[in-house]
Formats: C-alpha cells, structure tokens, sequence
C-alpha cells in the first residue's frame, strides 16, 4: 500500500511536469498553469512523506538502542557537578560569597535602623497631630460642662470632693 | 555527503539537461515576428465539443468567443464570420496571413481552457494566398 502511494505520487509528479512542459511548448498557458498546479502538490506530498519517513526512522533508532550499551553508558556516566561544594567547607575559610552575605546583611541592616530612625522621627508626631484633631469633637468644651468654681463651692453637691472633679471644675471655671 | 565521481558526473549530467531544456522552452515560448510576403490570409478549421454547457449557450457562440479571444493575442482578424461546417467543425479566415510564431501562439490559444465547457482541437490553420 505505501509503495502504492510512493508510485502515484512519483507518477503524479512527472506526469504533471511532463504536460507542463508540452502545453508551455503549445503556448497553452492556462493548461501549463493547472499542470503546474498539480506538479507543485504532487512535490509538496513527496516531500512531506519523505519528512515523515525520516522522523520514523530516527524514532525507529532511538528505540532500539543496545541493553549492553545502554548500561555501559549509564556506569561511565560523568558525574554531576557540584555546585554547592562552598557549603561544606570550613566556616573559617571566608569566602567571597561569605563576605558579601555578611556584608550585605550589615549594610540592609543599617539602612534599615535608617528608614526606622527617619520614619519614627516623622510618622509619631505627624500622626499624634492627626489624633488630636480626631479628638477635638469629643473633648470637653473650652467653657466646662458645670457651673464655675464659686458656684460649686458654695454648694454641697456630691463628688465635689473628688480630685479629679476639683481638676475639672477648676478647669471649667477658668474664663 | 561525500562526493564521488559518479556522483560529479551525475550532477553534472542533470545540469546540463535542466540547462538545455529551459533554454529550449525559453526558445520555443518566445515570439520572433517576421515578415509574411507570400500568404496573405490564414484559414482555420477547428473540431469543437461542449459538455455541461449552460442553458441556452450554443456550441457556435462559444467557439466564436473563444475565437475572438484568442484573436486578441495575434495581429490578425476576422476576415467574416465563422462558418459552420457541420459535425461539429467551423471555419474562419483571418487577415492578414500570420507568421510562425503567431500561428502557434494562436493555435495554443485556441486549443487552451480559455472558456469553460467547451474544447477545441485545431484540425487546420495554415496560410493561403
């Protein structure tokens, strides 16, 4: 069946090519066109065969590689790199990389205590200032919530000797 | 690759002949006008077939219009209309006469698929006096 199908491409081919040549040579261009045509698929299809035929016999060769040989190579395999060999040398021997994790951990280290000294020195009495406008509505009027000191002393009202209420009548009594 | 002898001589061969055959189609597909003194009309007789056609396309009509056609590509005309000879044959006269290559340059027209459905052979196109 496949040299069935090589033949009739291959005759397709050159039976196509041949009456192209002849209807050029009888000036029949739209017949030398066709033929060409057909010449141009016939050639397309061979060589997408031909392609095919390859990739099957590299795919043919790969599988049929040699028990013997397969484990000769795996026993002569290289070994792998070792590229983490740094980590098992002694920790005195200051490498490079050593060096440059030590110092770059200093110098992020420093520049953050940086950034923390900047940010502490301009975010605490920025945001302080914010909460002391955010209280502003809940704190006590600038007149006090009860009668002035005179007023208050001269009445015996419960609590009035509480310190704290003294603070704040006095507070309040002030003009 | 490695390169034989027999495989230099091949390649070589193939050469020559793909050289050898352009030059001959490049040879026999161009036009070398010369001066015709002797003849001075050329007659055509064709054999023509139809096959699916359209409705109302009539045989006669389309060997005219490919006629007419293929008269475009040559310096010759239509001496009168085109005769019906019967059996599917048709007749016609062109001046003045066509050179060689006109000639085949109109036979290759005339025998090409320039109008669908329908086919034509050249029986006879040569010159007269």
């Amino acid at each position: 069946m496949r040299t069935i199908g090589w033949l009739a491409g291959v005759g397709t081919l050159l039976a196509g090519a041949l009456y192209m040549i002849v209807s050029l040579n009888r000036w029949e261009w739209n017949r030398a066109l066709f033929f060409g045509l057909i010449v141009l698929i016939a050639e397309v299809g061979l060589a997408t065969g031909l392609v095919l035929r390859r990739l099957a016999r590299l795919e043919y060769r790969a599988t049929r590689v040699d028990p013997a040989v397969a484990q000769i190579l795996r026993e002569t395999r290289p070994p792998s790199a070792d590229r983490f060999a740094w980590l098992r040398e002694p920790a005195r021997d200051l490498n490079v990389f050593i060096t440059f994790l030590v110092g770059g951990g200093v110098l992020l280290s420093g520049m953050a205590w940086v950034v923390d000294r900047v940010a502490s020195k301009s975010s605490s009495p920025a945001g302080e200032e914010r909460l002391g406008r955010q209280l502003d509505p809940i704190s006590y009027p600038a007149g006090g919530l009860l009668l002035d000191d005179i007023t208050v002393l001269a009445q015996e009202v419960p609590g009035a000797n509480d310190d704290q209420i003294r603070q704040l009548l006095r507070r309040g009594g002030r003009p | 690759m490695k390169l034989t002898p027999m495989r230099l001589l091949l390649g070589a061969i193939g050469l020559g002949v793909g050289i050898v055959g352009v030059l001959a189609l490049r040879e026999a597909t161009l036009s070398t006008h010369e001066p015709v003194s002797a003849a001075r009309e050329t007659e055509l007789v064709v054999s023509a077939k139809t096959k699916g056609g359209e409705e109302r396309q009539t045989l006669p009509e389309m060997v005219e219009a490919q006629v007419q056609t293929c008269r475009l590509e040559v310096t010759s005309d239509l001496a009168g209309p085109i005769e019906p000879l019967g059996d599917g044959r048709f007749r016609a006269v062109l001046t003045p006469a066509m050179d060689e290559t006109n000639r085949r340059q109109f036979r290759g027209c005339v025998e090409d698929w320039v109008i669908d459905h329908v086919r034509i052979d050249v029986i006879e196109l040569a010159n007269a006096t």
